[in-house]
């Protein structure tokens, strides 16, 4: 699995960040930029991982809290929240992360599957684990992380 | 698809379709004339066909060359008068330039299509005409270079390719056995440059628009004036840029202001000729339906002519390419349903020929695009039974409906009144698809209908979907716009009276408006935002506590306990506690509720938010995939400050609230029992203009007679003559006071004054008078006999004051009465005491009946009364040979006046009275439905001169027959 996701390069480079006490990372080239928060509308009747929308230079962003997300419980704003714009066909979505952390230069060989359950987090959003001299990145499945959730479809139906 | 991404071809597409876009009215138009042929007109045509021809013979698009040859054969034979073309004849060449656009569309699979039935078609008549035709034009074209414009491109071809012989020796190449799809594909490396040739070949012809098609909706033409303008623009932009940023840097507040303006300058202007890069004329949609009628009336056997107006008015692109459907559906139906058949036509004495006619105009920023007919109208008793029948409605709905809802149940989904289907509608798609189109554009439909008359059916379309005018609410702390086609009305209701006019029946709220009641949504609710409220004295959001509007009274209500529902707050002892909390700040500001009445077409309803902010122009921004499926958001927009606000659908927040129009009737249904005192109340309204003259009384006089209301300086009068006048539009204006008549305190002696300006007896007169003034509808509950006196016609309680109704004929008539005398207005007839015309006054308020009773007494008529439409009745049968003519107000108990002129006009004995109508009810369908049942004037409450002017009319007709 991990070896299909990651090309022929010789090493990749991974942004990493924090998700509560939990170390990710992604693909830097799927990352358009990093920015701090800036004011964000709430949307009513949204999934409750949806934490608003915000204005991306006239762009409406739909910031996903990815602690909610990935079942790790609802993030705190602080000074060191960020946003992680990613760039996804059609429209950018923004992902809320705790604070950023380095960017690692990683040995695609190196990473390995992602076990089923890792400290809490939901394996399938993840493609893999990347193992450093101290620490342990979990890679995020893009993808996965930005699929609709259709159970949550006609929330504001029940009425 | 290599074909397919050629420009040369997309250009070829691009043509074609705009020459037969043209082609299709054109030969309707020849049709039209007969056998009187417009040479020009078929010129026209003829270049058309042949222009396709040698550009499908260029690309190798065997079947569409034959197919426009054929075409262009017969043409030919029109064109040089040998053959007249008669409705078989065009029929065959639209069905040909039909298939030739089904063609151009699917070009890459044209030449496996089988034409072979429009050509033998084609080949007949050409034969059947003259041999050969004398231009040898027909017979040539298929060697001979072709159309102008494809010259530029040979021209190019032949620099660009020097591999290639000569381009002549091609291009005979081609057209010969005009299969040699290679020759485009060779090309393809010179795409660049051949495609500038075909855009400048697209500049030569003529700037239309390309016709709508699928394929090609993703290009646009565009003037290059506006082009030029646009470039202009973003010119000035630029600079205005560098300008800023110079400033910036220098830190020159004055200067920035002026490149501020500048800035806003430049982007309104830019931002309204981009908009108009997008705006299509109408035209484009509106030229097919002359076609459509055509054929669908001929299938039909019907007779009908379509008249259009307005083709030039101009809408966004998209609204262009998504209204064409529904209208395509709207006139199919007039064809279908609403015109008759001749036969029946005939039989009821209307002219054979039906009419549609097909009408866009701009209104209050909008677009209104009408179809009517004059066919058989739609049967609200007849759609309320199918409805019922389908189970759409409780018949106990269908009762309570007005005309007008039970013709607009024809827009439920799953409506379909056609008794048999035909090829023609009645697919079960119907009408409730058009709704569902429009309402996806932000447009409204209304139908109006008349059985045996026609019905009209109105859409309403914004210009531009991207730029939209929005009132923006507050609600929980974040802001959010409602789009102002759906915005009917802001409503505040203070909150001492919040109580008083917020009801709830079952679990849903209501609220009385002008005698009606409208369902109530809270937004908070419906979107489960925390509830807040806003307290403008503190200038803070606050949460709010409380569970319902008017929650005291609710809780009592047996309905609430009865659904079941348990009251979300705790009962007894908490309860109290916010029953004390919420009475405490009901009086305050902050409980008042602020509601914006929005209306969804089919119903109205009423949202409660907290906070009402300005109305502004907002660009709307597509939500993204993950809010999608949130549904009461019809979009984002980014507001002034760099902050986004939601905006709402308020079709969709009506579902989710579960409130559809039917409930909205059922619960209007539950209270009118109740609200029936009040409502009758509320029906006799008059609008009066309040005013004081000295500080301590309060006047007022019906609105409808004041003219207009002046604010003037004390030294703005002039005393000359021992008259008082003032200079009022180039001419002397006559001044007068109540004091001067009435014994009542003398005008202050305040240097700020108003002069309120009658229009009387031919003359304009002013009414000195002070402030304040107010315009308010009081309930005729007028005393007038405690307070009367000339010139003062009774009084009233308004707002707790005591008001004195002026009766500005009677001051007028008092303080000049030469002014009556010289006006001979109503043509004064001789009253003989003995034989004087009687008149029946009909009015249940006893303060009009009075009135109207004194005017007449005054001139001397006999008067009957009667207090309701079947006491009037009773009267006329009663006294019938004497009644010379009836005057009656329309709302009335019992029997009201339009049922009592409909008896009146239905039997033979009273048929030939006239009646006059005495109304409050003013609007143009109130007027509309009076006339029809026979009303032969309308006056509104009181305009006494006009009044007295056409009863003395009627009278004298009287007196001479």
């Amino acid at each position: 699995m991990a070896e299909q996701s990651i090309s022929t390069k010789n090493t990749i480079e991974l942004a990493t960040f924090y998700v509560g006490d939990a170390l990710c990372g992604m693909d830097i080239l799927k990352v358009q930029e990093i920015n701090k928060l800036m004011e964000m509308t709430k949307v009513p009747q949204a999934p409750d991982y949806m934490i608003g929308i915000l204005n991306l230079r006239g762009q409406i962003v739909t910031i996903i809290d990815l602690g909610q997300k990935l079942g790790l419980g609802k993030a705190e704003l602080s000074n060191e929240s960020r946003n992680i714009i990613v760039n996804t066909p059609g429209e950018h979505v923004g992902l809320l992360v705790t604070r950023i952390s380095d960017v690692v230069m990683a040995d695609p060989d190196k990473i390995e599957p992602a076990p089923a359950n890792m400290s809490g987090l939901q394996g399938g959003f993840f493609t893999g684990v990347y193992k450093t001299e101290n620490k342990l990145i979990g890679i995020l499945d893009i993808k996965e992380v930005l699929r609709i959730e259709s159970e949550n479809l006609g929330r504001g139906m029940e009425r | 698809m290599s074909i397919e991404d050629d420009e040369i071809l997309q250009g070829f597409i691009e043509e074609s379709l705009e020459h037969l876009s043209d082609i299709e009215n054109d030969l309707l138009a020849i049709e039209e004339s007969g056998a009187d042929i417009d040479v020009e007109l078929v010129n026209k045509v003829f270049r058309a066909a042949h222009s396709i021809k040698g550009g499908a013979g260029f690309m190798g698009l065997s079947v569409i060359q034959d197919l426009a040859h054929a075409a262009e054969n017969v043409l030919g034979l029109i064109r040089s008068g040998k053959l007249i073309p008669n409705p078989d004849i065009i029929n065959v060449l639209l069905l040909a330039a039909d298939e030739l656009q089904h063609l151009i569309e699917d070009v890459g699979n044209s030449n496996n299509v089988d034409i072979s039935c429009h050509t033998n078609a084609l080949n007949i008549i050409y034969e059947g005409g003259e041999a050969p035709p004398s231009g040898p034009k027909p017979e040539r074209s298929t060697a001979v270079v072709p159309q102008p414009e494809l010259q530029p491109v040979l021209e190019e071809i032949e620099s660009s390719l020097p591999e290639q012989e000569t381009i002549s020796e091609t291009f005979e190449d081609i057209t010969d056995d005009a299969t040699d799809d290679d020759l485009v594909e060779e090309h393809e490396d010179d795409t660049d440059s051949v495609s500038a040739v075909s855009q400048d070949a697209g500049g030569v012809t003529r700037t239309r628009k390309p016709s709508e098609s699928q394929k090609i909706d993703t290009s646009i033409r565009v003037t290059v004036s506006l082009l030029d303008q646009l470039m202009n623009l973003a010119g000035e932009l630029v600079l205005s840029r560098n300008q800023l940023l110079q400033t910036i840097t220098s830190g020159d507040m004055r200067n920035a202001e002026a490149v501020g303006q500048r800035i806003d300058l430049v982007t309104s202007e830019l931002q309204e000729a981009i908009m108009l890069t997008r705006m299509q004329p109408i035209g484009n949609v509106f030229n097919k339906f002359p076609r459509v009628v055509r054929d669908l009336s001929k299938k039909l056997g019907k007779h009908i002519d379509l008249t259009i107006v307005g083709k030039d008015v101009e809408l966004d692109k998209t609204i262009i390419e998504a209204i064409n459907d529904p209208l395509t559906h709207l006139i199919r139906n007039s064809v279908d349903h609403g015109i008759e058949s001749p036969e029946d036509r005939r039989k009821k004495g209307k002219d054979l020929r039906g009419l549609i006619v097909l009408k866009a105009y701009h209104a209050a920023g909008q677009v209104v695009i009408e179809i009517s007919d004059d066919g058989k109208g739609l049967d609200g008793n007849m759609l309320a039974e199918t409805a019922v029948k389908k189970g759409l409605i409780t018949s106990d709905q269908a009762k309570l409906m007005s005309e007008k809802e039970r013709i607009n149940l024809i827009l439920l989904p799953g409506f379909s009144t056609a008794k048999k289907v035909t090829d023609v509608s009645g697919r079960g798609v119907g009408m409730d698809v058009v709704k569902t189109n429009l309402d996806q554009l932000g447009g409204s439909i209304e139908i109006e209908s008349e059985v045996g008359k026609g019905s009209t059916i109105g859409i309403k379309l914004p210009l531009t979907l991207a730029i939209i005018p929005c009132q923006i609410v507050m609600t929980g702390g974040e802001r959010y716009a409602i789009p102002q086609v759906n915005l009917e009305e802001l409503l505040r209701i203070p909150a001492a009276k919040v109580k008083e006019r917020v009801e709830r029946v079952g679990d849903a709220e209501v609220v009385r408006l002008r005698g009606n009641l409208l369902p109530l949504i809270r937004m908070a609710e419906v979107f489960d935002i925390d509830p807040t409220y806003y307290d403008p004295v503190q200038e803070e959001t606050r949460s709010d506590r409380r569970v319902n509007i008017a929650d005291r009274r609710s809780k009592s209500t047996p309905l609430f306990k009865e659904k079941g529902e348990p009251p979300p707050s705790p009962p007894t002892n908490s309860s109290q506690e916010l029953h004390r909390k919420s009475k405490e700040r009901r009086l305050s500001a902050s409980s008042a509720l602020n509601i914006v009445v929005v209306s969804t077409g089919a119903m109205k309803y009423g949202l409660i938010v907290d906070r009402l902010h300005d109305s502004e122009e907002i660009v709307i921004k597509p939500l993204g995939r993950h809010l999608q499926q949130c549904q009461g958001y019809a979009g984002a927009t980014i507001m002034g400050d760099g902050r986004i606000a939601l905006i709402l659908d308020v079709s969709n927040i009506a579902r989710m609230a579960g409130l559809t129009s039917l409930d909205g009737c059922e619960r209007a249904n539950e209270l009118a029992e109740a609200a029936k005192d009040n409502i009758t109340k509320t029906r006799d309204k008059q609008a009066l203009l309040t005013f004081s003259s000295s500080p301590l009384e309060q006047f007022g006089v019906p609105l409808n007679q004041v003219e207009r209301v002046e604010k003037i300086k004390r030294h703005h009068i002039e005393e000359i003559g021992g008259r008082r006048v003032m200079q009022y539009r180039g001419g002397s204006l006559p001044l007068i006071s109540i004091d001067e008549v009435a014994s009542v305190m003398p005008l202050a002696d305040r240097d700020d004054l108003l002069v309120i300006v009658f229009h009387l007896a031919g003359k304009d007169v002013g009414l000195l008078a002070t402030g304040p003034i107010d315009a308010i509808e009081i309930n005729t509950d007028i005393d007038d006999s405690t307070l009367k006196q000339p010139g003062i016609m009774g009084s009233a309680i308004i707002a707790g004051k005591t008001t004195m109704l002026v009766n500005i004929f009677e001051i007028i008539q008092i303080s000049n009465p030469q002014w009556f005398e010289d006006h001979v207005a109503y043509g004064e007839i001789e009253i003989d005491k003995a034989q004087a015309p009687t008149i029946l006054i009909v009015e249940d308020s006893n303060f009009f009946r009075n009135q109207v009773k004194g005017y007449m007494d005054e001139a001397g008529f006999k008067v009957l009364e009667g207090e309701d439409g079947k006491i009037a009745w009773s009267v006329l049968e009663e006294h019938g040979d004497e009644i010379t003519m009836v005057v009656t107000d329309i709302e009335m108990p019992n029997m009201n006046g339009f049922e009592l002129t409909e008896k009146i006009k239905n039997d033979k004995r009273f048929s030939h009275l006239p009646v006059i109508a005495l109304t409050t009810l003013a609007a143009d369908e109130d007027i509309a439905r009076g006339k029809s049942v026979g009303v032969d004037e309308y006056h509104i409450k009181l305009d006494k001169e006009r009044l007295m002017e056409s009863v003395h009319r009627y009278a004298k007709s009287a007196m001479v027959v």
